[in-house]
Order: structure tokens, then C-alpha cells, then sequence
């Protein structure tokens, strides 16, 4: 398997390319892939079950990142891989490990297509922007759930005392350190002090000082990391990467394909996921993250990413033992009955495909903290309960919820939802009359559907 | 006049199949032909391209076509442009943009779609690419005396440049002679008033619906 500083070197004397031109070359090659792979869309499936299908995504997927590598942005090279290579990092992935610490440390695990083990729920504030008076309590609500196994992304510190921070400056160091103390102070307040911080703090190298095995986030912390769309990394994420691996952190690495551009349709964006997870465990990732992007909606349960979620998911699952999860950001906001919807509808395509669960998150967040513990709670159930269906019903209740909301799935027609506060009282940390009456509602809804919920 | 609906429908055609060597070959016809360049313009690439850019917006077709389709209009237009020129027309009637990527941020995509688009819609495109810092923006801006500075950033935390691009305009007291719009996934409309930029765009689309509305 290739080190990290193999990868770094590769960055640094690969090939050199245009980076527009490498994405129309990547746009010619998912376009022949699928033909010699004849992968085709159904516009009628939102949970695929055609298990030859998936294995010819992943066949597709494998054969582009042979081809294109990874694109190294900065250094402008491209980091390619031999087939060796390549089959080496798959066979030396590991289909499990443990995050955080004492009582409270996950078991993160891979999940097979229609596996009844649940879900490993990676559940928080997802980096919406969370505002510094808030941030502890939030976190807190959050690690008070307890079918949250790993406390995820705690927030985005805008602000801090009211200035906005700039990336690479001395405030936004200051910044990662609070965001790394307050997230420990919050997982300590909710009586879960070793539960693990997938931790992505200010988005700069400045993020590093957050680290801190007293205060700080820990080694035993996954980190996370983004490739940018399509396929590429940056300077910042691979001194990360050299970092958190040298402090023996779990790497959790996101791909988010966009579906409407260079791969095309779903068909080639599905093809671009599974390069990208390949891509992520060549960087030596622990956890390979989807979010199944649409350029257009700017979310994940419109119609075509519930199909590419499933279909990458599955072709992952079934071809690899990596760990997989699944991204789930809405249009609908929480606080209202559409968020319910949608992120049930990617929950069922995604869990019975083999895939673990992640957020969920408003697309576009109206403000500071709209976000909410008890929806992360309820979307939690759902993934625990999508694990006693097969995928065709799956694929039944996710349509019918898709009906539901598919006429409100542009971010300007969604319901506008609340902030934490509205939903919440924070001096209990209790959700309030109609915040619980929501969830009710929701979960009733869910169950007259089908979804077998506890 | 027949033969000039057929050369005209003949460069609608060559945008739609993004196809560089027949636009540029459908323009020389249309010159040949006598048709009048802005007309060949006109009702030849720009209402095709428009169509194209509608059909993105629909997602009818993706972003490599759109791009393709672009390149195709780029390469017949600069066969009609000497005599454009001649006419006095000029082939950038839309507006001269100079846009780009803050620095810090390395996101390309949204801002590849906006140049196209805009190229599309007969802008002058200056694209400075990603991680561009705010400074550059402004010299650039100068030396081609662009009269938009489009600003892309896709993190919250980089949108931040965006503000600084209008205290430095302001500091240098050319901040008039520009119209600032700004982009991103993280820019809201109230962004956009509380840094003072001119326009904003939730997408490309609404982007050029913008800079074709501006009266600045």
C-alpha cells in the first residue's frame, strides 16, 4: 500500500494538467465508461436492486481513477495509480476501527447491501454555522443523544466576538483551539466524555492547533477531509492529512460528486463516486463519505441523487471492504415536516445499500444554528429501522416520501424551518411542546408508510 | 433569403453540437453569404447559445456541453469579429467581466459554469481562475477596463474576501467605476447588502439575469 509519503511526492512530480481540461477529459471518459459498461439511469428507481449494475459502476469507477488519479490543485500534477497499486490499497482497507475513547468509543464498521447491523450514526451540527454562545449547549443536546455514535463536525465558528475570521490568520487559530476545547467541554457536560469528534474546524492549516489530547480534539478524533469536485485535493487537505495520520487520527473523507457537471448526468457522477472513494482510501482514508450532490437543487433527496446514492453505496459495499456512509443534506429545513421526509427518503435508498448514516443538514441553513438534536434522533431511528427492510420496499416508501416533497425541493420553495432555539429550550436542553409534537407527527407519518420503526 | 435562413440555422446548429471547426466554417459562410455580422450573431450563435444555457438551467444538458457549446460560440464569433469591428459593433456588447475564485479557496466549478454562461450571453470573460487574491482582481480589472469584478467563493469562510474586494475598491476610490457582484454557495442576498457588492447570483442563471438588468 502506497505511504502518505509516496502520495505527497507524487503531488509534487506527476504529470501536470489543466485543471478545466482534466474535467472535460474526465467528462469524456464517464461518458465512454458508460457505454462500455451500459450503466443507465431509470428515472423510476430511487433504491436500486440490480446488483450487477452496481458491480458495473464500480468496474467503471475503478477504470477512471486508473486513468485520472487524483489532481493535485496547488502543485497542478496530477497523482496517479498503478492497478497494483490501486488493488493493494482496497485489499489493505479496513473494514473496521474504534473512535473516541473509555466507555463511549464506536465501533465504526463497513455494512454489506440489506445488513441488519445498524447503522453507525455520525450525528451533529454537521459545520452549519453554529454561534459561539450557542456552541456548547448545542453540542451538548447533540451528545445527549444516544444513538449518536460520533459527534460530527461540531459547527462553523463564523464569528468570533462578533469579527468574521479569515482563513490563515491569527483569530482563526484562536478559533480551532475554541472549537476544539468547547466540543470536549460539551461531549464532558453531556456525560460522554470519551464519545469520538469527527472534527473539521475554520476549513485552513490554521486548524491543526485544535488539536490537544487535554483539551483539544484527541488522536483518538476522526478527522475530516473533502475532495474538491471532481477528484481533486489541495495543499491544505494533504498537510492535514500528513498531520492527522501522524498523530494516528482516523481519516474520514468526503466525495462529492456533482450530478450536472463533468460527469454528466447521474450515471457519470455515480462513476466519479466510486473513483472518488478509491481515490480517498489511496490517501490512506478510514471512512468514505458520499454526498451525492445535485448541481442544480445544491442538496441530496432530489430523484437522482437518491439513485446515485444507492448505486455507489452499493457497488462500494459489495465490491470492497471499505467503510461507507452517506451525507444527507435537505431542502426542507428542521422544524418542519419536509426535513422529515427527505432525510427518511435518503436514509431508506442509502442504509439497505450498505452504507452507514451522516447529518443530517439543512442545504442551506437560514441563519445561525438550524439545526436540531431531536431531528438527528428521529433521522438515527430511521436508519436503524431501514435495516429490517430489503431494498425494493426501500425503494416503495422512499418514492412515496419523494412525492411528498418533490415539488418543494428548489431551496427558495423549502420551509424556512427554526433555529435551535426555537426548537429548543436552552437552559433544559429539552425540546419544546411543538418541536416534540413534530416529531411525532413525523415518526407516525413514517410508520403508516411502512418504515418499521421501534 | 432562404439561403441566409439556411446559413443562420447552420450556426444554431453548430452551437447545439458544439462544434468549434462548423461555427467558425457556418460564420465565414454567413459573411460570404452577406449577412450582416451583428445579424449572423444575433440570430445565429447568441439566441442558440441562450437556448443552451436555458436547457443547463433545466439540466436538460450538463456542464460539458454547456462548456463545448461555449467554446463553439467563442470560436465563431472571433471569425465574425473583424467585422463586427469594422461596423463599429462590439462583440463584448454584453459588459467586459473579470472573475475568479478568492483567495483560500480552490472550489472552481460554480464560477466555470457563471464564465460559460456569460460567455454565452456575449460577455467578455477575463477568468482569473481559483485562489485569486483580491488585489489581482482589481488590477486586472484595470488593465482591461472590465466594468464587472464577479467574485466566487464557496465556504463561509472565504466569502469573507468578498467584503475586502469593496473596502479596497472603496480605499482606492474606484469603487464606481465597477459593478461588484458576488456568488457562492455561503452568499445570501443579505450578504450581499451588508458588504455593499452590487448584484448577487444564487446561480448562473440568475447571475446574467442580474448583470443584463444592471444600470450601473
Amino acid at each position: 500500500m502506497l505511504s502518505f509519503l509516496e502520495i505527497a511526492k507524487r503531488s509534487e512530480t506527476g504529470p501536470m494538467a489543466i485543471a478545466d481540461e482534466l474535467g472535460m477529459k474526465i467528462a469524456g471518459i464517464v461518458t465512454g465508461l458508460a457505454k462500455k459498461y451500459d450503466i443507465a439511469y431509470d428515472p423510476e428507481v430511487r433504491v436500486n436492486t440490480d446488483d450487477d449494475l452496481a458491480d458495473r459502476v464500480w468496474q467503471a469507477g475503478r477504470d477512471l481513477i486508473l486513468e485520472i488519479g487524483l489532481y493535485s490543485i496547488n502543485s497542478r500534477r496530477q497523482i496517479l495509480f498503478s492497478e497494483r497499486e490501486v488493488d493493494e490499497g482496497l485489499a489493505a482497507v479496513r473494514p473496521e476501527f474504534t473512535a473516541g475513547e473509555g466507555l463511549d468509543t464506536a465501533l465504526v464498521y463497513r455494512r454489506d447491501v440489506e445488513d441488519n447491523r445498524p447503522p453507525v450514526i455520525f450525528g451533529g451540527p454537521f459545520n452549519a454555522d453554529v454561534h459561539q454562545d450557542m456552541f456548547v449547549r448545542l453540542n451538548e443536546a447533540f451528545a445527549g443523544e444516544p444513538l449518536i455514535d460520533l459527534l460530527l463536525l461540531p459547527g462553523y465558528l463564523k464569528e468570533l466576538d462578533g469579527i468574521m475570521i479569515r482563513p490563515n490568520s491569527g483569530l482563526s487559530t484562536r478559533a480551532a483551539m475554541f472549537y476544539g476545547r468547547w466540543a470536549r467541554e460539551a461531549i464532558s457536560r453531556a456525560g460522554r466524555p470519551g464519545l469520538p469528534i469527527v472534527g473539521h474546524a475554520v476549513m485552513a492549516l490554521n486548524e491543526v492547533s485544535s488539536a490537544n489530547e487535554e483539551w483539544g480534539l484527541r488522536s483518538c478524533d476522526p478527522r475530516a477531509f473533502a475532495l474538491i469536485s471532481e477528484l481533486q485535493v489541495d495543499d491544505v487537505t494533504l498537510t492535514r492529512l500528513a498531520h492527522y495520520q501522524a498523530i494516528g487520527a482516523p481519516i474520514y473523507t468526503s466525495a462529492t460528486p456533482l450530478i450536472g457537471g463533468y460527469g454528466g448526468g447521474p450515471v457519470g457522477t455515480a462513476i466519479i463516486g466510486v473513483a472518488g472513494h478509491i481515490g480517498s482510501v489511496m490517501l490512506g482514508s478510514h471512512v468514505m463519505h458520499l454526498g451525492p450532490q445535485h448541481i442544480k437543487y445544491k442538496q441530496q433527496t432530489n430523484a437522482m441523487s437518491l439513485w446515485l446514492g444507492s448505486v455507489v453505496k452499493q457497488a462500494a459495499a459489495r465490491n470492497s471492504k471499505m467503510i461507507n456512509t452517506t451525507s444527507v443534506t435537505t431542502s426542507g429545513r428542521p422544524g418542519s415536516m419536509q426535513y422529515i421526509y427527505e432525510f427518511s427518503a435518503l436514509v431508506l435508498s442509502v442504509v439497505p445499500s450498505g452504507s452507514n448514516l451522516t447529518g443530517p443538514r439543512p442545504a442551506e441553513p437560514l441563519g445561525w444554528n438550524n439545526v436540531s438534536p431531536l431531528m438527528c434522533r428521529l433521522f438515527a431511528e430511521v436508519g436503524h429501522a431501514a435495516t429490517k427492510i430489503d431494498r425494493k420496499e426501500a425503494n416503495r416508501i422512499a418514492d412515496t416520501l419523494h412525492e411528498k416533497y418533490k415539488d418543494k425541493i428548489e431551496l427558495k420553495d423549502a420551509p424556512k424551518g427554526l433555529p435551535f432555539e426555537k426548537m429548543y429550550d436552552v437552559n433544559t436542553l429539552q425540546p419544546n411542546d411543538e418541536h416534540w409534537a413534530l416529531y411525532e407527527k413525523g415518526k407516525s407519518e413514517l410508520k403508516e408508510l411502512g418504515v418499521p420503526l421501534e | 433569403m432562404a439561403e441566409h435562413e439556411e446559413i443562420l440555422e447552420r450556426m444554431r446548429a453548430s452551437i447545439v453540437a458544439a462544434d468549434e471547426t462548423e461555427a467558425m466554417a457556418a460564420a465565414e459562410a454567413a459573411l460570404a453569404a452577406g449577412i450582416e455580422p451583428l445579424t449572423a450573431l444575433e440570430e445565429g450563435f447568441a439566441g442558440a447559445i441562450r437556448a443552451q444555457g436555458e436547457a443547463f438551467s433545466n439540466l436538460d444538458i450538463f456542464l460539458p456541453e454547456l462548456v463545448l457549446s461555449a467554446k463553439a460560440m467563442q470560436a465563431g464569433v472571433s471569425v465574425l469579429e473583424p467585422a463586427l469591428k469594422a461596423k463599429g459593433i462590439d462583440a463584448a456588447r454584453s459588459g467586459v467581466v473579470v472573475i475568479g475564485t478568492v483567495e483560500g479557496d480552490l472550489h472552481d466549478i460554480g464560477k466555470n459554469i457563471v464564465v460559460a454562461m456569460l460567455r454565452s450571453a456575449g460577455y467578455e470573460v477575463h477568468d482569473l481562475g481559483t485562489d485569486v487574491p483580491i488585489p489581482n482582481f482589481i488590477s486586472v480589472a484595470e488593465q482591461t477596463k472590465a466594468d464587472i469584478i464577479g467574485l466566487s467563493a464557496l465556504l463561509s469562510t472565504t466569502m469573507l474576501r468578498q467584503k475586502d474586494l469593496i473596502e479596497l475598491l472603496n480605499l482606492k476610490k474606484i469603487r464606481e467605476d465597477f459593478f461588484v457582484i458576488v456568488g457562492g454557495a455561503p452568499v445570501t442576498e443579505a450578504w450581499m447588502n451588508e458588504i455593499g457588492a452590487d448584484g448577487y447570483g444564487l446561480d448562473a442563471h440568475m447571475a446574467i439575469e442580474v448583470l443584463d438588468s444592471r444600470t450601473k
